[in-house]
């Protein structure tokens, strides 16, 4: 897609791979930290980490795995909260051990039977290696979650301020959230290959982190946390080759560094003179 | 034409995922434009009562009805037509939300998926803020304001929508005599254009100078239903309360 602009073909789909999976992480992680749900999206990280890993041990593909283990957790969340009668914190925590122990397991066994399976893509990322297809569908999940606030956004900004509020003013809050565990579960998983099952969790708080300390608006914090995202991203992927650095712990750590600066320049936090 | 009639018929109400039920067998008919205050000590199923005529808890036994909806099928119908003032809100100070977006959210389920706010509803939303004098405020987050005036902005929320019942649960805590009198006179106004106002209470010293129903809940049962003389309720309460009431 972009290659009229890099030549170099892995740089440009590291580029592209990079751009598209940032803006629909850090679209969602606007919604989910807002909602203050970020557990929901570490969760799902490792759903898709585990489900990957199991599939890979089974010889199946890796990404549709993952797809499944993550849309698995999406669907079983609300109903086991609601049986178990426990807080959604403490079951989602039950399920991040679980979906952890589970990847760590497979890696493990993998690597004891020396199956010659690399699997330190699903633990660190890999943009070097990249088929189009996983762009295609990067980009098609981007554009997907993009839609989704923008034709829900009254409801998505009303759920954000208050689920009970959304919910007395006669929005219909369950389907909205379950498309949105449904557009998490979907994009964590087409990122997983690119970034990482330990970095990934980066990319869905972060950015929505970093625009929170500069916006005042829900709209805002829906233009800002991308456009954090995908300007850091895109340029750590480029100069990441460029030097040979490892890309995802690179952008990880630059997003981390930023946020620190946002911290402490956000005039949210600036005490007014006088008081 | 308003209808803000609610019928509850043996209505038994279960928090969801749970088979034990927190208001038991209540019955009662309210017609529109009645002003209700509902008391009783803590726990005893007034925030349950108002959250089962807003239909956002499960019926396990009994028929409710609200504006002539069944609530246990049409549920947001009916919360398209009822304004709902939650109890204990507390909001980030940083959180990215002005009084106007918060006052314009209760016009949301009327617009239905897919349509934003027109002109129309940015008049009334202007509107309903002039009637709170809370028009100064629209630009200001939220957060940033006092309890009272939080309140108002609630208060304005439920009421953009045009509601034929307006359920308020606890809505002068916290506030300072002044600002209940005036929400107190706003809300006796709107009860004069027909609205049906059902309020979880216990500042029985801010009701306004007419004929109210009074509805006492005692351990998840209805022990008092009967209209009295605003000056009479905090006797009715406490004695049933058993010197109690929160």
């Amino acid at each position: 897609m972009l290659e009229f602009l890099i030549l170099n073909n892995i740089v440009c789909h590291a580029v592209e791979a990079m751009l598209f999976a940032s803006i629909a992480c850090s679209v969602l992680g606007v919604i989910i930290t807002q909602m203050n749900i970020s557990s929901i999206g570490f969760t799902m990280t490792h759903a898709a980490f585990a489900g990957a890993a199991a599939g890979i041990f089974f010889g199946l593909d890796g990404t549709v795995a993952a797809v499944l283990a993550s849309l698995t957790i999406a669907v079983i969340l609300g109903p086991l909260s609601e049986k178990a009668r426990m807080p959604t914190d403490t079951i989602l925590g039950i399920l991040f051990g679980m979906m952890m122990a589970i990847a760590i397991f497979f890696i493990s066994y993998m690597q004891y039977l020396g199956t010659g399976v690399n699997t330190s893509s699903l633990l660190f990322g890999n943009v070097v290696s990249l088929y189009r297809e996983e762009i295609y569908a990067l980009a098609l999940i981007s554009i997907a979650a993009v839609l989704f606030v923008l034709t829900f956004f009254k409801e998505i900004t009303a759920v954000i301020f208050n689920k009970k509020i959304a919910e007395a003013a006669g929005i219909r809050v369950r389907p909205i959230f379950y498309a949105l565990l449904f557009m998490i579960a979907i994009s964590v998983s087409l990122s997983l290959n690119i970034i990482g099952g330990l970095l990934l969790y980066v990319w869905l708080v972060t950015p929505a982190a970093i625009a929170y300390q500069f916006c005042s608006t829900v709209r805002d914090l829906f233009l800002v946390a991308p456009l954090v995202a995908a300007t850091v991203s895109v340029t750590g992927a480029w100069i990441g080759l460029q030097h040979s650095l490892p890309v995802g712990p690179l952008i990880a750590v630059v997003f981390s560094g930023l946020f620190l600066v946002a911290v402490l320049l956000s005039p949210k936090r600036r005490v007014p003179k006088g008081e | 034409m308003r209808d803000g009639t609610i019928n509850l018929a043996g209505v038994s109400t279960a928090y969801e995922g749970s088979d034990r039920p927190v208001i038991r067998d209540i019955s009662f008919t309210i017609t529109p434009g009645e002003f209700v205050v509902v008391g009783g000590p803590n726990g005893a199923g007034k925030t349950t009562l108002l959250e089962t005529v807003n239909g956002m808890l499960p019926i396990t036994r009994g028929r409710a009805t609200v504006c002539g909806l069944d609530v246990a099928s049409r549920g947001y119908e009916i919360r398209r037509r009822v304004g709902y003032v939650i109890q204990n809100f507390a909001f980030d100070p940083l959180a990215p939300f002005t009084v106007r977006d918060v006052v314009m959210m209760g016009r949301y389920g009327l617009l239905g998926y897919g349509r934003r706010p027109g002109e129309e509803d940015r008049k009334i939303a202007r509107e309903v803020m002039a009637l709170l004098g809370i028009e100064d405020l629209a630009g200001r987050p939220i957060g940033k304001l006092s309890g009272g005036q939080q309140q108002k902005v609630l208060i304005a929320q439920s009421l953009v929508k045009r509601p034929d019942v307006l359920l308020l649960d606890e809505p002068f805590s916290n506030l300072d005599l002044g600002t209940r009198d005036f929400i107190c006179g706003v809300l006796d106004g709107i009860a004069d254009e027909g609205c049906t106002i059902m309020m979880v209470s216990h500042a029985f010293d801010a009701l306004p100078d007419r004929e109210v129903r009074v509805l006492v809940m005692n351990d998840g049962h209805l022990i008092f239903n009967r209209p009295c003389r605003a000056d009479e309720v905090e006797d009715h309460v406490r004695t049933l309360s058993g010197g109690h009431h929160a």
